[in-house]
């Protein structure tokens, strides 16, 4: 890692234009870059998670209505913005050599020093969830036992656009529970709430919101020291895609018009469909319809368990099928911290445990290397290069892996 | 109120700017009836004249747009007083259709249209020429060469107009309007007009009949006016305003007309060329005067024709000399269509120069080489960068931050329809480069309007007009009416700064004064929105964070049209009488100043001229002499390091 006196000469370095080899931070001969670089290489390409890093650190880029909106020019060779970005060239094995113990990782998975499945005991919390309540359970107690002292959530309105906020007492975690559909301004409520609030903050993040709170916990800006020494916990959530809210909301429009609609859910797999409840009915849409629906940036996403995470959790997929597991959720613990928090719940009591097959983890490395598999076929295709990945390094040793094994079943 | 054009001793001499000299003109023609429609560079003769209006018993008003103006002015002239309407060309095109009807009748008293016109458009959407009005709908047209003739030809295009009773143009530019120089007055006579409407004979009548353009009375009037043109053609041969200056047989003849006739006469007298050449200058421009013209092309072979806007003369002219070829032979015209001068733009004495050098091989250099590269070098590095902007505190600034933000926002490519005041510079960087489309008054709404029905053809931008309040009323009331009968899916955004900001506060139907200055009821345009059946929302520019919710909201729910009115005094408005609402100061220590988090983003961006950037201590500070106290800084400062204070 570089110390704070490095950052700050090389900060002034850019600042005076002398950009050189030394200064670049980010592996693959790409300089860093500001504003501009956010447009012409994440925006313009479709690139962009919508976590909202870029956002609230200068008044010239604003969240709105799930785009990120860039208001004024700014001429800056360097800024925060591309720093922070998920999906500006990253060198991900220094940020898992700062963040993680070398022994721990899994090419597949990232960290892993255990899988569990757990779900609320409160049988409340669960009903307010989707899965298991786990994310609201493991929140509540973080905040109960002062682990944090505020959690940053993400909530929807009644159209199901997202928003984030700071919470710091139960009552609020409790309202933010249930599956979001489309992506919040997570990495933004953390940003803005570090800059007034003192104490610990707790995120509960999507894999591009934990990447981007890793670049900035590992690599901050001098003006971000403080702040990151503020980000206590990452609750990560597994993640497979995030839905575009215009194009939903296009898509909501044409099944029901403006009725009323008190929830969505999409099922698992074998169902193939989102339900959409209204007051007094559920209208099936047939998945294919949904997956228009998808932002274009979750085809290029390399992360499905959240792996920049201190734990991380998802529904739960058993071997055996959905329905034996239903109402349970998985848990990856990645660090030590995490491992201390899924201790204290079980020992308060806050999660129930289920024993858990050999078979879950070889499932659950199947889906993950399924999504980076086509994470790099699809950055590749975008590049029309295999070596040109955009914000991932093809040397790094995960990707490395991944390729190794295509080849090998193509082989088999 | 005093003013020198109140002045009534003959032959008294004053310095007079070219407009007041046609206002002093109008006084001595015994002017009762006074409209007019703001505008550069004509505004100060309808003020001038409102000034003293109680004193030589006038009317005088500002008419709500220049069409209206000339049908005010034309009542006046039909109750047999002389009236005079005034305006500058680009509403000359909004007059037309009146002005067409006016000219093919005839008048009663004496009905000037007094068209001061800007060539090189600098203050002005187009270089507009409304001298071909005169030739398409035949009536006659003066142009005054100085500021003694400005005030002689007024007073004459009123006795010219009542002598063969035919509306007359009397066309000023620019650089006659508001330049200034020597006039000498004549009387002020004693005015006692009864003003009455005759419509008792036949409509064949045009002193006592009822005025009527009717179909089968067109043949006859079309005639009579035929008749006028040629009672002004036998005038004009021998006006006193038309001059010849020159050695008997020149080498080069020069016609020249209006303020051309100073820059030929500075050039010749440079040149020291009066040996050589003659200059013919023309005050009666149409119709041409033919025996004048005949007799001195018939003595040159070259001929030199210097005006501003189209070659009207020039055209006009050569069809002169085709006509009499065979008594004036052959001749070699030069003008704007040979690039003996520039098509377009002002002309100068320096371009009058290297025309003549052109045409007669001089070599003098108004301006030496080595001058004008040394000029050039030394101004692209060393001039400061002094681009257009709005004054500090001004509420359009923050308006066109709040539109730009929102289109940003809103994330569909919106775009803004501008229209004409100081918010055209809503297309500058000034403005955000906010404005997408800027032509004629009005035209902004009524492009919206038409925007926004081409959903069906798959247009999914939203489209939003702005416009003064004065320009509401001019022009965009029937656009907004359009688009609320047709549901055009569009904003209209009425920047209602409570005057005719950009040309000088003159009062408009929206405000509760008229042109003298009396109490007058004012047309309140929310409510007329509202009678329209149109959804409308108020605010105030100066709250960016309710103003903006607004705007999104508008925005996102289309389908019809939606007024917004952002209600803010100019900041040079008398109103505001100077006083500053917020103390402005700046907390240095949270200033990001250029860091990232900030890039200088209230000196670089949002740019209002009463925030500088102090380059030594590498701060934003206030500068207190310029800043108003607005406030709206305070907003956009993402730290809170600009403050607005208690106002001291």
């Amino acid at each position: 890692m570089n110390t704070i006196e490095s950052r700050s000469t090389q900060r002034k370095l850019v600042d005076g234009m002398q950009i050189n080899g030394e200064v670049n931070l980010n592996k693959g001969g790409k300089s860093p870059q500001g504003q501009q670089g956010i447009n012409t290489k994440v925006l313009k390409q479709g690139l962009c998670t919508g976590c909202a890093a870029c956002v609230d650190l200068c008044p010239s880029t604003e969240y709105y209505k799930d785009n990120i909106i860039l208001l004024h020019e700014c001429d800056l060779v360097r800024g925060r913005c591309y720093d922070y970005c998920p999906r500006t060239p990253t060198d991900f094995e220094a940020l898992r050599r700062a963040l993680f113990d070398p022994r721990d990782m899994i090419p597949e998975l990232g960290a892993f020093k255990g899988l569990y499945m757990t779900r609320a005991a409160d049988k409340a919390v669960r009903t307010g969830a989707q899965h298991g309540g786990t994310v609201t359970a493991l929140v509540q107690l973080a905040l109960g036992e002062g682990l944090i002292d505020e959690a940053v959530l993400s909530d929807h309105d009644e159209q199901f656009l997202s928003t984030a906020q700071a919470v710091v007492d139960g009552d609020g975690v409790f309202g933010s529970a249930g599956s979001k559909f489309v992506v919040s301004p997570t990495v933004s409520a953390f940003t803005r709430s570090s800059q007034i609030n003192p104490g610990k903050i707790g995120v509960v993040a999507t894999p591009c919101q934990a990447l981007a709170l890793a670049k900035m916990k590992v690599n901050p800006a001098l003006e971000d020291e403080i702040r990151m020494e503020k980000l206590g916990l990452v609750i990560g959530l597994f993640c497979g895609w995030a839905l575009d809210w215009r194009r939903l909301q296009n898509l909501l429009q044409e099944k029901v018009g403006d009725t009323w609609i008190a929830g969505i859910d999409i099922l698992p797999s074998k169902h193939a469909c989102m339900e959409v409840y209204t007051e007094d009915k559920t209208i099936k849409v047939p998945i294919q319809e949904v997956t228009t629906c998808v932002r274009e940036n979750c085809s290029y996403c390399f992360d499905m368990t959240c792996e920049f995470s201190d734990i991380s959790v998802g529904s739960a997929r058993s071997s055996e099928g959905w329905d034996v597991d239903k109402g349970w959720n998985q848990v990856i613990v990645r660090t030590a911290l995490g491992e201390k928090l899924i201790a204290r719940a079980r020992e308060k009591g806050v999660l129930e445990f289920k024993e858990i097959q050999d078979t879950n983890i070889e499932k659950l490395k199947k889906a993950s290397v399924g999504k980076k598999r086509a994470c790099l076929l699809n950055l590749a295709k975008k590049t029309g290069s295999r070596d040109d990945l955009v914000y991932i390094d093809p040397e790094d040793p995960v990707v490395q892996y991944i390729r190794t094994l295509s080849s090998m079943q193509q082989l088999n | 109120m005093s003013s020198i054009l109140l002045e009534n001793k003959k032959g008294f001499e004053a310095l007079l700017m070219g407009n007041d000299a046609i206002s002093r003109g109008a006084l001595e023609a015994g002017v009762s009836v006074v409209t007019g429609y703001p505008g550069t560079p004509s505004s100060e003769i309808v003020e001038q004249l409102a000034k003293v209006a109680h004193a030589r018993n006038l009317y005088v008003e500002w008419s709500v747009n220049e069409k209206v103006a000339m049908e005010v002015a034309a009542a006046g002239s039909y109750a047999r007083l002389r009236s005079m309407c005034v305006m500058k060309q680009v509403g000359v095109n909004v007059a037309a259709d009146s002005l067409l009807h006016i000219a093919e009748y005839g008048i009663r008293g004496a009905m000037v249209l007094v068209s001061c016109e800007d060539p090189g458009a600098l203050s002005s959407t187009n270089e507009g020429d409304s001298r071909p009005y005169a030739k398409m709908m035949e009536f006659p047209l003066l142009e005054p060469g100085d500021f003694q003739e400005a005030k002689d030809m007024a007073k004459w295009a009123f006795e010219l107009s009542e002598d063969i009773r035919s509306i007359i143009m009397l066309r000023s530019v620019t650089r006659l309007s508001h330049a200034s120089g020597n006039v000498t007055m004549g009387e002020l006579p004693v005015v006692s007009p009864g003003a009455r409407f005759e419509c008792s004979g036949t409509p064949m009548d045009q002193m006592i009949g009822p005025i009527l353009a009717f179909p089968t009375l067109i043949d006859s009037q079309r005639r009579r006016q035929l008749e006028k043109l040629s009672k002004a053609a036998a005038a004009f041969e021998k006006s006193p305003f038309n001059t010849y200056t020159g050695p008997e047989k020149p080498e080069l003849l020069i016609i020249a007309s209006s303020a051309c006739q100073l820059y030929v006469r500075e050039a010749l007298s440079i040149l020291d060329l009066w040996s050589r050449v003659g200059l013919l200058k023309l005050g009666t421009t149409w119709p041409l005067p033919q025996k004048l013209l005949g007799k001195h092309l018939s003595i040159n072979e070259r001929v030199l024709i210097v005006e501003e806007g189209t070659p009207f003369l020039e055209d006009n002219i050569k069809v002169l000399a085709a006509e009499n070829a065979k008594q004036v032979g052959i001749k070699t015209f030069f003008g704007r269509k040979d690039g003996t001068l520039p098509p377009v733009n002002e002309l100068n004495p320096d371009l009058l120069i290297n025309g003549i050098n052109h045409i007669l091989g001089t070599t003098y250099q108004p301006v030496s080489d080595a001058y004008s590269s040394k000029a050039k070098r030394i101004t692209a590095v060393g001039a400061p960068d002094r681009e257009l902007t709005f004054c500090p505190g001004c509420p359009h600034r923050a308006s066109f931050w709040l539109i730009h933000d929102v289109f940003k926002l809103d994330n569909r490519s919106g775009f803004l329809c501008g229209d004409i005041g100081c918010y055209s510079l809503g297309a500058a960087p000034c403005g955000f480069s906010t404005i997408k489309i800027l032509q004629a008054m009005g035209s902004g709404t009524g492009m919206a309007s038409g925007f926004g029905k081409l959903d069906q053809f798959g247009m999914e931008q939203p489209v939003m007009a702005v416009c003064g309040d004065s320009t509401f009323f001019h022009a965009v009331m029937p656009a907004l009416v359009n688009a609320v009968h047709n549901q055009s899916d569009m904003i209209l955004t009425v920047l209602d700064n409570s005057g005719t900001a950009m040309t000088g506060f003159q009062p408009h139907p929206g405000t509760p004064v008229g042109a003298t200055g009396i109490s007058l009821p004012m047309v309140d345009i929310e409510k007329l929105c509202r009678a329209m059946g149109i959804q409308v929302e108020v605010s105030d520019p100066f709250d960016l964070k309710g103003t903006r919710k607004i705007m999104l909201d508008l925005l996102e729910n289309g389908g019809s049209p939606r007024v917004l009115i952002l209600k803010q005094p100019c900041a040079l408005s008398p109103g505001k009488k100077g006083e500053k609402k917020f103390e402005m100061s700046i907390d240095e220590t949270l200033c990001l100043a250029d860091q990232c988090g900030c890039n200088r983003f209230c000196t670089r961006v949002f740019k209002c001229p009463g925030l500088i950037w102090n380059t030594e201590k590498k701060i934003t500070q206030i500068d207190e002499v310029l800043c108003v106290g607005c406030g709206v800084c305070a907003d956009i400062c993402p730290t809170g390091a600009i403050i607005a204070g208690e106002a001291r």
